[in-house]
């Protein structure tokens, strides 16, 4: 019953987009202004009938309908409501209906809010979006169906994997899900533009906060998982350069060069065809990453089985890519007039150099990522590119990135003078290159670390000295107190001041790569009762293992008293997790955060539980816990640059 | 002319320096895969190089030394069987009889001395066992369990 009235509504849904694309078109050729309005309903009844669908999947997986094979592989009858809610994005049917879901929310909310703006473009908006959601939509009617359903009815389901049974799993794929759909926003109005042959700046205007929107979700999807990664997996890392990860990760650095080259063309009316192809490319990689994680070509931990879905994707990959660019050639004509840069030294060619970084550091991670891909195309060799290749390419580009983000937001449009770059930077590099002497005199040894640290101080320094000097202006010209002033400075320019925090949070980030990939420690020991390892100032001894039944699985926990210093720091108890379904138990690490530095147990394995004998790895990492506080301190940025502090425009989208 | 003729060379530089980039990343971390019967016909070539090495662990070739992190037992694709050595943890899913992959170089006396074990990892599950325990009273990675 619940599978019947999901699988109507997904056909009904499939409908109601194929009228989505054929209406503007029957506009067009008909010229009757009925048709348009015809867009609009077909993204409304996509809305209605998806959402009933999705409903649907979620309401047989809380009752845990079992004749739905879906349910049936994703929840037991002793999964938490919360995770069998949660199971809607555990494999993959139900994560193309939640992405096919995030999607049509997104398209019905464009299309409220500009419902009486852009009479030329929308049309072609709503069909865009319609064209993307019948892909999906097809594909979750065809492919990877749901709604299958099983007999007979079994009496008890599979169960999720116990590695997604955690918080940040539950947020992890939607965020990354509402980044990646967020990019189809100005993707959408880019084409249409295109279509229509308004090759102005209004599409980007429009879609400005939209697209800071996408970035920030790209963003938190990526350090959530990060974070899932070094908090669950208990390997204690955060970053493998796994495929999939990659997958996440790369549409990521197109759309932070889009949010930074737009700027240019909205004030220099340059790089136009750059930025269209931007963020045609941008869009093109959530495709492709789906294609990667969905298909199983490369295989990696996130990797779902094999199937039709991989084929389907990479025929609409190629069919987007196809038609964008073709569109692009096609309005070769409207892009001759262009301005041109005045000065290598000035702000436009600072941007168009981290444009070069991020889309160089693209290509790089992209060649990386498919290697073993054409390695055994085209040699049949099969190789795997492993990640102190990502490492040795990224580390210098970001680093460079980094250097930029310093000179990027003060050094002046069309042509820098030499007094303005004394004024800007004179005291900020003076400061930082001080800072820098000092580290290396005092711990920092390698060269790439210290390089990392001075960089970042510059960074810091351009910006409180830049904010120092705006805030002392407001004061003498308004007589404000630094706090007012500083509101003040946020409200007038906040898409400036709101990028300047989230550029504080790229710096704390920085830090804690920088740190915890530089100087971490680690070691492993098989301890009895009583004996204790060393591990930098810690001391940690094993007290026992302790076995007990929980709900889902039969835990083992090994408890160890921390010392550090001499001091003790407590019980910690890494576990192992026994899950009747599964081959394999699941680690369970624990850690203790601090603001210099993260310790780090796993329990890697024991014997005779009587005996108590266990086999502990210990890491200390340094400056981890700044990476998670930069993800806190981009989100604020964010929250500065799309505030819509000016009430009366409401969420009008030009800032 | 001057202009597009400095763009060019700019453009060429950069190309340049991301090529290099390239070349050195493949070079120090591009790591070839084989199989127990590929590495064997070939011993004396694949000395010294970085390999990955794939295959089934071979039943009742496990052994773990009492320091509890050395690990020995062989790597079989069907047709030739290989001996590894590991020191380190192996990761949970690492067993008999299951698939693994190894990465590290051929040592002395034919030994494959691994530096990292990767487990085949999979998001799709075997079905229930009926009957299996599930309070385990011991767990070494790769041994078979004791029966409480």
């Amino acid at each position: 019953m619940t599978a019947g009235v999901g699988y109507v509504s997904i056909f009904l849904a499939l409908l109601c987009a194929l009228w989505g694309i054929i209406a503007p078109i029957l506009a067009q050729r008909t010229r009757n202004e009925r048709f348009f309005a015809g867009a609009r309903a077909a993204i409304l009844g996509q809305f209605v009938f998806v959402t009933l669908g999705a409903s649907a999947l979620i309401y047989g997986l809380v009752m845990t309908d079992f004749s739905i094979k879906y349910v049936a592989m994703n929840t037991t009858r002793a999964t938490p409501v919360y995770y069998r809610v949660t199971g809607l994005w555990g494999a993959l049917e139900g994560s193309l209906l939640l992405w096919e879901w995030i999607l049509i929310i997104f398209s019905a909310l464009v299309a409220w809010i500009y419902k009486d703006r852009h009479r030329e473009l929308m049309p072609w908006v709503l069909m865009i979006f319609s064209v993307v959601s019948t892909f999906f939509l097809a594909v979750v009617a065809f492919a990877s169906n749901p709604f299958e359903t099983v007999f007979p009815v079994p009496l008890d389901g599979r169960g999720l994997n116990p590695l997604l049974e955690d918080a940040n799993m539950m947020t992890h794929p939607p965020l990354l899900y509402t980044g990646f759909v967020g990019l189809t926003v100005p993707y959408a109005f880019a084409m249409a533009a295109l279509i229509v042959g308004r090759l102005d700046e209004s599409w980007i205007v429009t879609t400005r906060r939209w697209t800071i929107t996408a970035w920030f979700f790209l963003t938190m999807g990526n350090l959530v998982g990060a974070w899932w990664s070094y908090h669950v997996l208990g390997w204690g890392g955060y970053w493998a350069w796994d495929p999939v990860e990659n997958a996440a990760f790369m549409p990521w650095l197109p759309a932070t060069a889009f949010l930074h080259s737009v700027q240019v063309q909205e004030r220099r009316r340059m790089l136009k065809v750059w930025n269209l192809s931007l963020i045609i490319i941008a869009f093109s990689l959530t495709i492709f990453g789906t294609f990667l994680t969905r298909s199983g070509v490369l295989s990696s931990i996130h990797a779902f089985s094999n199937g039709p879905v991989g084929g389907v994707f990479l025929a609409f990959l190629a069919l987007i890519l196809l038609v964008s660019f073709g569109l692009l050639v096609y309005r070769a004509d409207h892009f001759k007039e262009q301005q041109q840069l005045d000065s290598m030294v000035s702000r436009e060619s600072a941007f168009l150099l981290n444009n070069v970084v991020l889309v160089s550091a693209l290509f790089t991670i992209f060649l990386g990522t498919i290697f073993p891909l054409i390695s055994e195309a085209v040699a049949g060799v099969p190789v795997s590119v492993g990640a102190p290749y990502f490492n040795w390419v990224t580390v210098p580009l970001f680093l460079l990135l980094v250097f930029l983000m310093a000179v990027g937001p003060m050094i002046a449009w069309r042509r820098a003078s030499w007094d303005n770059l004394r004024r800007n930077f004179l005291w900020p590099a003076a400061a930082s290159l001080m800072i820098g002497l000092v580290l290396s005199g005092v711990w920092i040894r390698e060269f790439l670390s210290l390089l990392g640290f001075t960089l970042c101080t510059f960074v810091v320094a351009t910006i409180l000295f830049d904010t120092a000097l705006a805030v002392l202006a407001r004061r003498r010209v308004a007589g404000e107190g630094i706090f007012t002033a500083l509101a003040t400075l946020a409200r007038r320019n906040q898409r400036r001041y709101g990028g300047l925090v989230v550029h504080l949070g790229i710096v704390l980030i920085t830090l804690g790569i920088a740190g915890s990939m530089s100087y971490s420690v680690e070691r492993q020991a098989t301890l009895g009762q009583g004996e204790t390892l060393a591990i930098g100032a810690y001391r940690i001894r094993f007290e026992g293992l302790r076995g007990s039944e929980q709900p889902t699985h039969y835990r083992v926990e090994g408890a160890f008293q921390v010392f550090n210093n001499g001091h003790a720091l407590g019980l910690f108890s890494p576990a192992l997790k026994f899950f009747p379904n599964q081959q394999s138990p699941v680690g369970r690490a624990v850690h203790r955060s601090s603001f210099s530095e993260d310790l780090y147990l796993i329990l890697s394995g024991f014997s005779e539980i009587e005996n108590n004998r266990a086999t502990l790895k210990v890491l200390v990492r340094p400056l981890v816990v700044w990476i998670w506080l930069g993800g806190v301190v981009i989100a604020l940025g964010t929250l500065v640059a799309i505030w819509p502090f000016r009430k009366d425009r409401g969420w009008k989208m030009e800032g | 002319m001057k202009r597009t003729r400095r763009f060019i060379i700019g453009g060429l530089v950069i190309l340049a320096a991301l090529a290099y980039l390239i070349y050195g990343g493949m070079r120090e971390a591009l790591v070839y895969f084989v199989t127990p019967s590929e590495l064997k016909a070939n011993e004396g070539e694949s000395k010294g190089k970085f390999l990955r090495l794939g295959g089934m662990v071979v039943k009742g070739s496990l052994q773990r030394d009492p320091d509890g992190l050395t690990y020995r037992f062989e790597l079989t694709d069907g047709s030739a069987a290989m001996p590894i050595y590991f020191r380190g943890v192996p990761p949970d899913l690492f067993t008999e009889g299951k698939g693994a992959v190894v990465e590290g170089k051929i040592g002395d006396k034919g030994l494959f001395v691994a530096s990292t074990i990767m487990a085949k990892h999979s998001e799709e599950y075997s079905p229930h066992e009926q009957g299996k325990e599930s309070s385990p009273r011991s767990f070494i990675p790769g041994e078979e369990k004791k029966q409480p």
